[in-house]
């Protein structure tokens, strides 16, 4: 059996907007195993971007606990966890965020810049995750160059770049046409069976859920159903 | 890192250059007030052994005559001599024909300025002639006046025209602005105008400047009980107060230094609050990436401190081009003070000033950056 990669207990979130106090996660219990493609679904405000953000290490639940790899996210303070994620995640987003004045190598070369990589190795791995994405050609455009499709790939090659364990996308689709979309399922499906990546997805949408091997279901921040494909 | 604020620098060039460009123009503007100051003050051809007596009240007002001996009785006194600003008008009002005219004694005006080279036979000659005068290299040069030339100064704030003769040349070792001056025998005015013995002040070397705090004591205190008392300083302190007589030009200059650097402040400020502000989403990619906060506080603030250094780099070096200029229109303004020279002073206070804007307008944008949840920076786009 695969080992157990992310491990949630009992975790909730509130947030205070003005004088209201809002549930966005209730007691949430979920377990990922290495390896897994899951699939995060659930209408808006139902809390999965939270949870993903809770994975990630860049927001801290109210309750509960997190552990990512054998580490309790809890334990660290804001520095250690700014190394752990650089270390263990790579987050793809749904606006691919990339950094519009640098080029596509240069946006990927930004997360390797905090290793002790010298410049050769860090160019080997960047031109390898560009490779993986199929825009080798494309490492000198800057992101206008590049439609959204591309940009999205980009942003999922300086997701991989570092070589993390844990790859986190939220809406990874959200932004894009259907032939695009197809494109970065693709991508994410042969991440996981080739390279063997642990990937935790949001998203709306059933036919992107479908390419996860698993399904959760997330309304009014409680987990409800799961599916396996 | 250091890729990136180069490429956040060029983002928005022409915001950047407006930036870096009115900082510049703040300094330059600084710097040139820093400089008339210090030329204003005389550094340059002040001597640290020579003070200056005057009367207490104002320079308007004049000493007894008598003073020089007592003076010249002090212990660490070397040479003294009188000096009296006469003005008047050369020719006409121009600026270009305004210059320093003095009246001292030729016999004793070279014991009190020992750094002075005189052309041969220059001292005798004007000596030995009431209405001879002496002038500067650059004065001379300027003017194309030739040793036997007669020039007339028709009095204002004394009621005598005064006809001279030039009888030599000097120069000054060091500053040409110190050689845009005319000196002639004070006692042919004191005689046109009935020997009434008033003088303006008393020019005076000590055998070093470590005796200069001593002997200002005792000059003030040996005139305390007389109805004209003084004040002694030294040279570089009384060219500013020779100038000051126009108000308080230091006070003055500093308040609008002053005002340029805070309204200077305050754009660079907002500049770089807003440059922050449109990549709040990409700052929390950065952390989401692993950026520490405290390597996000470093981002932001390299960069303002790079628009303050370039502005302040661009304003010391347009102060380095045009120095020499800005000092000889001066010069053919009227204003003769000495050269505008940018010494260690200047281009230390424009580039301190520079760092320090650019780090002050970075720290409050960048403690935001470096305080900002991640999760907030990324809603705000998204």
């Amino acid at each position: 059996m695969a080992e157990r990669l992310v491990e949630i207990s009992d975790v909730t979130k509130n947030y205070r907007r003005d004088a209201f106090d809002i549930k966005v996660l209730a007691g949430v219990s979920m377990d990922v195993s290495e390896g897994e493609f899951v699939a995060l679904m659930g209408p808006s405000g139902s809390g999965k971007s939270t949870l993903l953000n809770l994975l990630a290490g860049i927001d801290r639940p109210t309750s509960g606990n997190i552990r990512v790899a054998g580490q309790s996210l809890g334990a660290l303070n804001d520095s250690q966890l700014a190394g752990w994620r650089h270390r263990n995640v790579g987050f793809v987003f749904q606006f691919y965020h990339l950094i519009p004045v640098l080029t596509a190598y240069e946006n990927l070369e930004l997360p390797l810049t905090l290793t002790k990589l010298s410049r050769a190795q860090r160019r080997r791995k960047v031109d390898l995750a560009l490779e993986v994405v199929g825009l080798a050609d494309r490492k000198d455009h800057y992101p206008r160059q590049l439609s959204g499709g591309q940009e999205q790939r980009v942003a999922i090659a300086r997701a991989i770049v570092t070589d993390p364990r844990l790859v986190l996308a939220d809406e990874p689709t959200g932004d894009l046409d259907a032939g695009s979309a197809q494109e970065i399922l693709d991508l994410l499906a042969q991440l996981n069976e080739e390279f063997g990546k642990t990937i935790v997805m949001v998203t709306h949408d059933p036919r992107a859920a479908e390419r996860a091997r698993r399904e959760l279901h997330l309304d009014k921040g409680r987990l409800h159903s799961a599916a396996r494909h | 890192m250091i890729k990136l604020i180069r490429r956040n620098l060029l983002r928005n060039k022409r915001r950047t250059i407006l930036t870096v460009l009115s900082i510049a123009i703040a300094l330059i503007l600084l710097a040139f007030l820093d400089l008339l100051l210090a030329a204003m003050s005389g550094v340059d051809s002040a001597n640290a052994s020579r003070l200056v007596v005057r009367h207490a009240i104002s320079l308007t007002f004049s000493m007894p005559a008598a003073y020089e001996q007592r003076l010249a009785a002090l212990e660490h006194v070397e040479g003294i001599t009188i000096m009296n600003w006469f003005q008047g008008r050369y020719i006409d009002d121009r600026p270009e024909n305004f210059f320093p005219r003095f009246g001292t004694d030729p016999d004793t005006f070279p014991d009190v300025y020992p750094e002075l080279e005189f052309s041969p036979g220059a001292i005798d000659a004007w000596r030995a002639e009431r209405t001879a005068f002496i002038a500067g290299g650059a004065l001379a040069e300027e003017k194309g006046w030739e040793p036997g030339d007669v020039i007339t100064i028709e009095g204002d704030i004394y009621p005598v025209d005064i006809e001279l003769t030039l009888r030599g040349i000097f120069t000054h070792p060091t500053d040409e602005a110190a050689e845009r001056v005319l000196y002639f025998d004070w006692q042919y005015v004191e005689e046109a105008l009935g020997n009434p013995g008033a003088i303006n002040s008393f020019y005076i070397l000590l055998d070093s400047p470590d005796n200069m705090n001593e002997t200002i004591a005792q000059a003030e205190a040996m005139f305390e009980n007389s109805p004209d008392q003084v004040r002694a300083e030294t040279e570089a302190a009384f060219f500013l107060s020779f100038i000051e007589m126009m108000g308080n030009i230091q006070f003055l200059f500093s308040a609008i230094g002053l005002a340029v650097i805070a309204s200077i402040f305050f754009i660079t400020v907002n500049t770089m609050a807003m440059a922050a502000r449109e990549r709040t989403t990409e700052v929390a990619v950065l952390r989401t990436l692993g950026f520490t906060r405290s390597r996000v506080l470093a981002i932001v603030l390299l960069e303002s401190l790079s628009v303050g250094v370039l502005g302040a780099a661009m304003g010391l070096a347009f102060m380095v081009l045009t120095a020499g200029a800005l000092s000889s229109f001066l010069a053919s303004q009227g204003m003769t003070f000495s050269e505008l020279r940018l010494g260690e002073r200047t281009p230390t206070l424009v580039m301190g000033i520079g760092v320090s804007l650019g780090l002050a307008a970075g720290l409050v944008p960048a403690l935001q950056a470096m305080n900002m949840k991640i999760v907030d920076g990324l809603r705000r786009v998204a």
